[in-house]
């Protein structure tokens, strides 16, 4: 049961045996609960509050029970603005494995808010955070995508960058992609990527119709 | 034959490591994510699982820290990525991996680590 109706009108906590009322601050607190599922309702239910996106960036990082931490990227994804996309982005540079994964699968649902970042994640110092921008677009609902990922396998200097994005691009590639797959084979001399540009080429050219 | 399970999301990567373990005489099954994968492994014995580490639903530190806690034989399992921080490698480590090979692995050399871990020195 939510601690905050969806019309805004506060009601008394389900649990609570005082009938107390909890506002958008009061559930702020109750992020920082010890019981695991306070903070889970709580991340929940300020999942219709746009002034919460930092508390629950902030409890993210800090959150170690699996499901909760669901829960928090479920709201920000709902809340889907550009500031929850940036903050889900400084996840990418944690250390938790998970964390980063999470706010990767969170980001691949977020396709308008996410493009004004994508870019600046593709063109990140760290090779690693370039792997996440692209293993993002995989299943990012954007127009821009392909183009996104030819743009990497022309210009990334990072050989593992370059596959990640020919991963993609072998299972989505149209024929525009066609000219940047020989150049990459070329560019690199490196058996998978010589591979992986062979099977994308010939993909595309089986998936052409027929004259 | 000996048995090798590839647990990657990519699937040219799957298609590749297939392709060169086949030419040398191993048996291939492939999985998706960690789940899958996680499927498979109780399903029927492996003699060695190479895994990546991001992927959806189970990534490759979950799949092996569940499979470790099955009763079951426990083959050899390379973890394979293109992450090489420190960190990485602990959690991989620590999750139950036997070897942690950073990409672009050659081909020889991901041939060289199948073989040691499976015991193959001589094939």
């Amino acid at each position: 049961m939510a601690l905050l109706q969806k019309s805004g009108q506060p009601r008394p906590a389900p649990d609570d045996p005082t009938g107390r009322i909890l506002d958008v601050e009061a559930l702020e607190r109750c992020l920082h609960d010890p019981s695991a599922d306070i903070r889970r309702r709580a991340a929940a239910d300020l999942a219709s509050c746009q002034q919460a996106t930092q508390w629950l960036l902030t409890q993210l990082q800090q959150e170690t029970i699996p499901s909760v931490r669901q829960v928090i990227i479920t709201s920000l994804t709902r809340i889907n603005t550009t500031e929850a996309v940036q903050g889900l982005a400084t996840c990418l540079r944690a250390e938790d494995a998970r964390l980063r994964n999470d706010a990767i699968e969170a980001m691949k649902q977020m396709p308008d808010a996410m493009a004004p970042v994508i870019e600046e994640l593709l063109q990140d110092q760290d090779p690693d955070i370039r792997i996440f921008a692209v293993n993002i677009l995989e299943s990012l609902c954007h127009e821009q995508v392909e183009n996104w990922l030819l743009d990497v396998m022309d210009n990334d200097a990072s050989i593992n960058v370059v596959c990640a994005a020919l991963d993609i691009i072998g299972e989505v590639g149209t024929e525009i992609a066609l000219p940047v797959l020989e150049r990459t084979a070329r560019r690199f001399n490196d058996a998978y990527v010589g591979f992986a540009c062979d099977l994308a080429i010939r993909r595309i050219a089986d998936s052409r119709p027929a004259s | 034959m000996k048995r090798v399970l590839i647990i990657d999301d990519a699937s040219t990567i799957r298609l590749y490591k297939r392709c060169i373990l086949e030419k040398h005489g191993y048996l291939v099954e492939e999985a998706v994510n960690g789940m899958e994968g996680l499927e498979k492994a109780l399903e029927s014995h492996f003699d060695l699982y190479i895994v990546d580490i991001n992927m959806p639903k189970l990534d490759g530190y979950g799949f092996l820290q569940r499979i470790r806690a099955e009763d079951i034989d426990q083959p050899p399992a390379m973890m394979v990525s293109t992450e090489s921080a420190a960190q990485d490698k602990e959690i991989a480590y620590q999750s139950g991996a036997n070897l942690y090979l950073v990409k672009p692995a050659k081909p020889a050399e991901l041939l060289t680590f199948v073989r040691l871990l499976m015991g193959d020195h001589h094939s």
